[in-house]
């Protein structure tokens, strides 16, 4: 009979010990999240809040991004020429960019000798580099990508897309002033001239990433010319409706397509050069609401291969995609790369698109085989970009990519 | 609790010696099925007696032999249980045994012995009784049945269907109208989003009773609509328990298949918890981390990217079966002295641990085509793949219990610990054509861990003051809860024709998530109970207040690969991504891993709720046969956040949120509820009931956080963000129930009821899909109107002796449920459907409830023969299909599809005293699958998510030791 008792006693002792020794499991300790303020130094200005009053950027600062920095409907940003813009590091929501939200206004005019330079923090392009008319980074080479977002405009010119209004992608949802579209075809976001957009593309989730410069409903009064987009982990323009033209424009080494269009972009793009994308060089959709529109895409040179990088397509049309083609010349193509299309989409028209290709036939760079009128193989082609408007001022020329082009 | 430890150990050791005698053990219960207190018991022709305690329950020690026993109390006709039965050293049992009120005759009733341990009793007259519709199961039905666990016995439940094998919930409302408690207090479960409680995990040998409350009373709190299911854990075993369990389950697709999927874990997997593999690496939750740009030196990037675990890919190997086993002990000891006290303690150990392998998942985004005469949804990804996921869980529950004649103290102890190491390879086929993505081919490997654990404590009181007619019940109970998903890891090649390589815009970087929740639960409750008398009747008033105190931390980072220029790949392998050569500073690829996490991170906050409750009841006859319980209970909830939006994190601090332990929620209820029964016969009832009820959003809901699966890359959103057409205010549902029920009780379990219900929704929230974001998927919680539901109930529970004699022992159990339910959509939800309308399809501003089935169905047969210890049945269970999350426009809605589950178990005991049972389990005969849909107007279906659960065969072998 002791024996039953103390036995009862050892089990009830065991509960104890054994509850004791898993109570006694220990978790993470807690982070300390208080914030501290970045270090500013006399030449540097750390940008942390959205801009909701008429500002003014001056080329004797450097302003850091700290995070989405965004301009608000009514507020213009003015960037005097030869600025230099770096934003910080970080992916997700931590993310850097600089958005414009519908109604407000971005007028950035470089010039030839004084460009305007968005770049990452890692970037050590200083200001009097930039005075002394060096507009290379000095550390960063240009295949670099993904070092802080990008620029965005929102404006309020008409989408085709599920609704009148859609957020943006590279802007996480929980952000209003990324909602794009509206009716005003002929809206005015500023004016953007001599502009080179560096290291950028950081992404929020896969898919959903940030543009080299991203055009969404923007309407045809905004100016948009002289930009380069040089390795950008995304794509290097991407249109989502809007009447925007936009003219001598250059990608290079950007992680996804170099030309994306969506959502009946209405608008022309004249004059470009690409250079190795990662993806495709033309990425072209067409409507995705009930309103319907075209666009037109003429005198360019595209690079689709060289000896570090390859691209996908040299272009990629859907069923129903509408744009005209005129005037591309692929001066560079690997074996494998085709132009892919669908043959019963009368809304893509080609015309004078010269291919140098590497080996076999015109046919065997066409998805299905056969060369649609407008597409011919050559080694040359007249009908192509005039690369000489980036000289002296675009990171690709100075590190001399659109030499012989 | 030091004093109280040496207090019981100290009385453990005065227990006094039985000798040559053994033990009758019962209780009494009256006409209502409460317990009886101050009842006389006697050994006829004796001098042994005893009385009944405040749980009704008597203890004597009686010399071996025959004896009859009688039970008298005042106003009560005496009882006589003849031939019970005193052997040496056993318990003898006689549970339930009621008196009934005096009548004219006075008359002794006699039972026998043989026939009170097939009895129900307490529970049925319980039921029959009750001033709230409810159901449940005993421990003496469980013991009849020889359930083993708390989930197998809930099945037998009316009204109540099992979800995920773990989750409860009644009458097909889903988890957010459902309610579970432990020993009437409200903790969190193991999944700290759920207001569920898994019940796989409690042995029925420590249950006392699990009961369904299918309509609100005052006394219950007031957050649930559906129904509360509360679990009780026995304080006082009967009779010795020391019981081992072993058991064993093997499914065709799940278990020793060398396809199964796993990856490297650490050396204490198996119990659970992660050993320090998964932890986050010293100074990744740093503002810096070195990065090639961050300034720091070539050394320290590469031995910040070095201390990632490099391991980040999924691998083969052969599943072993499913197994498990448990201890439990348990019983309860007089204590010397005059007074007789009683002490009873229960112990139970148990270890789980479930392999398992879906041969071929399916996660799938649709869209709607703008045309209105394109009805067909169109693909914008398709991920198909394998899952293998291993399971590990160990449970502990122990209880101690202090009874005098008229006070009881106990303190329980639970303790759950699990992790999930979850393994997956997927094929991504995203559509370019499709809007707002850009088309790509990838194939990703997905390595997740959970890592989940609840500490339980219940300090509870009961005490029956002056003649007994005063009752008070207190109830203290913290719960400690967390639940951390370390290292998440999500690597996926982008495949193209020319290259395979990580593309940002296309399969995504290689990413890693740390998630961590922790959570805090202070409930303190006390009731006290007057029974008096009204008109000549039985009346009680019912008093209490209660107060439960709930805080919560979050916390995501995010952090993903970069390349420091250009990759390349000549073996595309997730397990060679982390080689030493690939990572920075090298010749090709140069990774470094970029932190997602800004220094005040928007994807944490802390939350805490503080709900103050008071109620009053009355329950009293006006006339003989009506019974009417009036009670009102006034919850006061106030919620409070402390987090910031991702503008104020990145440092907008003027445009940007962030709210410092403000108010989010902040309301002060009445509840009132009106039960009104009325005894048409002894054993017929027409039950009237109103009641109202809130459902409230969760701390997860109410913030502004945002919740990426990266399995399937679907976004949660907090709902205190705005958006076009949602104001960022999520506020409370507040319900209108009414039920008329009409309910007819037969012998032992049986009975039939017929019920209509009608129920107003204010606000009702649903999880909806943002319309505005077309690239990623996201969803968020949201009021989106009103709704009301109003539906048929028919249960019945019928043995099937009429039939024939030979079938007395089968018993047939079913309800069904029938549901019409309505929301009234915002002026937004309807214009986006109307934007999408189709050609002959016509929408109106009305819709399905989300959550809410048309249709549930719960049907058994059950053959019982307690005789010759076997128990064996097949139990149906099917939900109609339910609308999961609401479209409209681009998105069409999600619908759950039926899943028909069909089980099948046979329990069989043997041996001397049947010391040794086996049982046998099939679940899931019909083979049918778990899935979702995509559904529009005149569309083919088109899957949302699509599991295959097998055929699970089980196997079980239980020893009672004496």
């Amino acid at each position: 009979m002791k024996m039953r008792i103390s036995s009862n006693f050892l089990k009830s002792s065991l509960v104890l010990a054994a509850s004791i020794a898993l109570f006694s499991c220990n978790k993470k300790d807690d982070n300390n999240n208080t914030g501290t303020t970045p270090v500013v130094t006399s030449d540097i200005v750390i940008v942390s809040s959205n801009i909701s009053a008429n500002t003014t950027w001056s080329s004797d600062k450097i302003y850091q991004l700290a995070g989405r920095i965004t301009v608000l409907d009514g507020a213009t940003l003015t960037i005097e020429p030869g600025t230099i813009i770096k934003g910080e590091a970080g992916t997700g929501a931590n993310a850097t960019a600089l958005l414009i939200a519908r109604g407000g206004k971005l007028m950035a005019e470089g010039s030839e000798t004084k460009p305007i330079i968005f770049t990452s923090v890692a970037d050590e392009i200083s200001i009097a580099d930039v005075a002394a008319g060096s507009f290379k980074s000095p550390n960063l080479n240009n295949t670099i990508n993904g070092l802080w977002g990008g620029v965005l405009i929102c404006g309020k010119a008409k989408i085709s897309a599920s609704a009148n209004e859609v957020q943006i992608e590279g802007i996480p949802t929980s952000d209003q002033n990324g909602l794009y579209g509206g009716s005003n075809d002929a809206d005015n976001s500023g004016t953007l001239k001599y502009i080179s957009i560096r290291h950028g593309g950081a992404n929020i989730g896969s898919g959903n990433e940030i543009n080299g410069l991203t055009l969404a409903g923007v309407g045809s009064a905004t100016v948009i010319e002289n930009i380069e987009i040089v390795a950008n982990q995304d794509d290097g323009i991407e249109f989502f409706g809007g009447k925007v033209s936009v003219k001598n424009v250059l990608v290079m080494n950007n992680g996804d397509d170099a030309i994306d269009t969506d959502q009946s972009w209405s608008g022309t793009l004249d004059n470009f050069v690409i250079i190795t994308p990662g993806d495709h060089c033309f990425e072209l959709d067409g409507p995705e609401g009930s309103y319907s529109a075209g666009h037109t895409i003429k005198n360019g040179t595209i690079v689709a291969h060289n000896s570090d990088r390859t691209s996908g397509d040299l272009i990629n049309t859907d069923k129903n995609s509408i744009v005209n083609l005129e005037n591309l010349f692929f001066a560079s193509v690997k074996d494998g790369q085709v132009v892919n299309r669908t043959t019963d989409n009368p809304d893509v028209n080609f015309t004078n698109i010269v291919i140098n290709i590497p080996s076999g036939s015109i046919d065997d760079y066409i998805k299905d085989g056969s060369a649609p009128a407008g597409i011919t193989a050559g080694s040359t082609s007249s009908n192509k970009a005039n690369a000489s408007v980036f000289n002296g001022w675009t990171f690709a020329a100075l590190d001399g990519a659109t030499s012989g082009l | 609790m030091k004093y109280s430890l040496f207090f019981v150990l100290s009385c453990l050791i005065s227990i006094t010696a039985f000798g040559n005698k053994g033990i009758v053990r019962g209780s009494v219960i009256d006409e209502d099925g409460l317990p009886l207190m101050s009842a006389i018991v006697v050994v006829k022709g004796t001098t042994i007696g005893t009385t009944t305690d405040l749980d009704g329950e008597f203890t004597l020690s009686v010399e071996t032999g025959t004896h009859n026993l009688q039970i008298t109390c005042i106003g009560y006709q005496p009882l006589s249980i003849e031939g019970v039965n005193v052997t040496e050293d056993e318990v003898n049992v006689l549970k339930d045994l009621q008196l009934k009120p005096m009548s004219n005759e006075l008359e002794e009733a006699v039972v026998k012995a043989k026939a009170v341990r097939t009895n129900e009793g307490a529970l049925i007259a319980m039921k029959r009784r009750s001033s709230t519709i409810m159901d449940g199961i005993s421990s003496a039905q469980m013991q009849l049945v020889g359930d083993g666990s708390a989930i197998e016995a809930s099945k037998r439940v009316t009204g109540v269907s099992i979800e995920d094998g773990k989750y409860i919930y009644v009458r097909g409302l889903g988890d957010r109208y459902t309610k579970t408690t432990l020993n009437g207090i409200q903790i969190p479960g193991l999944d700290p989003d759920k207001n569920s409680l898994q019940m796989d995990i409690f042995p029925t040998n420590l249950i006392d009773n699990i009961i369904a409350s299918k309509n609100f009373s005052a006394d219950l709190p007031a957050d649930f609509t559906g129904g509360l299911v509360n679990i009780e854990t026995k304080d006082f075993p009967e009779k010795k328990i020391f019981k081992v369990s072993l058991n064993t389950a093997y499914n065709p697709q799940m278990n020793l298949n060398s396809d199964y999927l796993t990856y490297e874990g650490g050396g204490t997997d198996f119990l659970g918890i992660d050993d320090g593999t998964r932890a986050l690496p010293d100074g990744a939750d740093a503002q810096n981390i070195p990065t090639p740009i961050s300034g720091a030196s070539k050394d320290q990037v590469k031995s910040f990217v070095s201390s990632f675990n490099p391991n980040l890919s999924a691998n083969r190997a052969t599943s072993p079966l499913d197994y498990g086993a448990s201890l439990t002990i348990g019983n309860q000891l007089q204590l010397k002295g005059e007074k007789k006290n009683k002490l009873g303690y229960i112990f139970s150990l148990s270890y789980k641990r479930d392999y398992t392998f879906y041969e071929d998942v399916t996660y799938s985004e649709y869209q709607r085509y703008k045309e209105s005469t394109k009805n067909e949804l169109r693909y914008a990804t398709i991920q198909k793949g394998q899952q293998g996921e291993d399971m590990a869980l160990v449970g502990v529950l122990g209880g101690l219990a202090y009874k005098t004649k008229k006070s009881k103290i106990r303190l329980n102890v639970l303790r759950l610990q699990s992790g999930t190491s979850k393994a997956g390879i997927f094929d991504i086929d995203n559509d370019g054509q499709a809007v707002g993505q850009s088309g790509y081919i990838a194939k990703s490997h997905n390595l997740e861990y959970n890592e989940r654990s609840l500490t339980n404590l219940l300090l509870a009181g009961d005490h029956s003051i002056g003649d007994g007619k005063w009752k008070v019940d207190w109830k203290l109970s913290p719960t400690w809860s967390s639940s951390d998903d370390p290292d998440i890891r999500k690597t996926a090649f982008t495949y193209s024709n020319l290259d395979t390589s990580f593309v940002a815009g296309a399969g995504g970087n290689p990413s890693r998530i740390w998630r961590y929740l922790d959570e805090v639960n202070m409930s303190g409750k006390l009731d006290v109970t007057r029974d008096y008398k009204l008109w000549d009747r039985d009346a009680k008033f019912k008093v209490g207040a209660s107060h439960i105190y709930k805080q919560r931390d979050y916390e995501i980072l995010f952090f993903d690969i970069q390349f420091f220029g250009n990759q390349s790949w000549s073996n595309p392998d997730p397990s060679e991504v982390l080689n030493p050569e690939n990572i920075y500073p090298s010749t090709t690829n140069n990774i470094y891993y970029q932190s997602g996490n800004l220094l005040l991170n928007p994807n944490a906050y802390s939350a805490n709720v503080n709900n103050t409750a008071f109620y009053v009841s009355n329950e009293m006859s006006p006339f003989p046969k009506l019974k009417t319980v009036l009670g009102v209970r006034a919850e006061n909830n106030v919620q409070r956040y402390t987090g910031s939006d991702q503008a104020y994190a990145s440092g907008d601090t003027v445009n940007g949120t962030y709210l410092d332990n403000e108010k989010v929620l902040d309301a002060l209820d009445f509840f009132p509820s009106v039960n009104l029964i009325y005894a048409v016969t002894d054993n017929q009832n027409i039950r009237f009931t109103y009641g109202r009820t809130i459902a409230r959003p969760s701390f997860k809901e109410l913030s502004f956080a945002q919740i990426i699966d990266p399995l399937t890359n679907r976004i949660f959103n907090g709902s205190l963000f705005k958006y076009p057409g949602w104001d960022g205010k999520l506020t409370e549902t507040r319900i209108n129930n009414f039920d008329l029920r009409w309910e007819y009780f037969m012998k032992r379990s049986e009975l039939i009821s017929v019920s209509a219900f009608y129920k107003t929704f204010d606000q009702a929230i649903e999880l909806v899909r943002i319309p505005t974001q077309q690239t990623s998927t996201e969803f968020q919680a949201r009021n989106v109107g009103d709704g009301k539901v109003y539906g048929l109930e028919f249960e019945v529970r019928k043995e099937m002796g009429f039939v024939s004699p030979f079938l007395s022992k089968l018993l047939v159990m079913g309800n069904l449920t029938l549901v019409k339910s309505q929301i009234q959509m915002t002026d937004l939800e309807f214009n986006a459907r109307k934007n999408y309308e189709k050609d002959g399809e016509n929408i109106t501003n009305t819709r399905d409830m989300a959550g809410q089935s048309p249709y549930v169905i719960n049907a058994g047969i059950s053959y019982n023969d307690p005789e010759i210890g076997l128990n064996t049945g097949v139990f149906y269970n099917v939900k109609g299909r339910t609308l999961y999350i609401v479209g409209a426009g681009l998105f069409p809605d999600v619908y759950t599809e039926p899943f028909h589950s069909v089980n099948f178990s046979v329990n069989k005991s043997f041996g001397k005293d049947r010391r040794t049972s086996i049982d046998l389990k099939v679940e899931n005969l019909l083979n049918d699958r778990l899935e979702k849909f995509y559904q529009a107007y005149k569309a083919d279906a088109q899957i949302f998510d699509s599991f295959n659960p097998g055929m699970t065969f089980s196997l079980g072998v239980s020893h009672t030791f004496k």
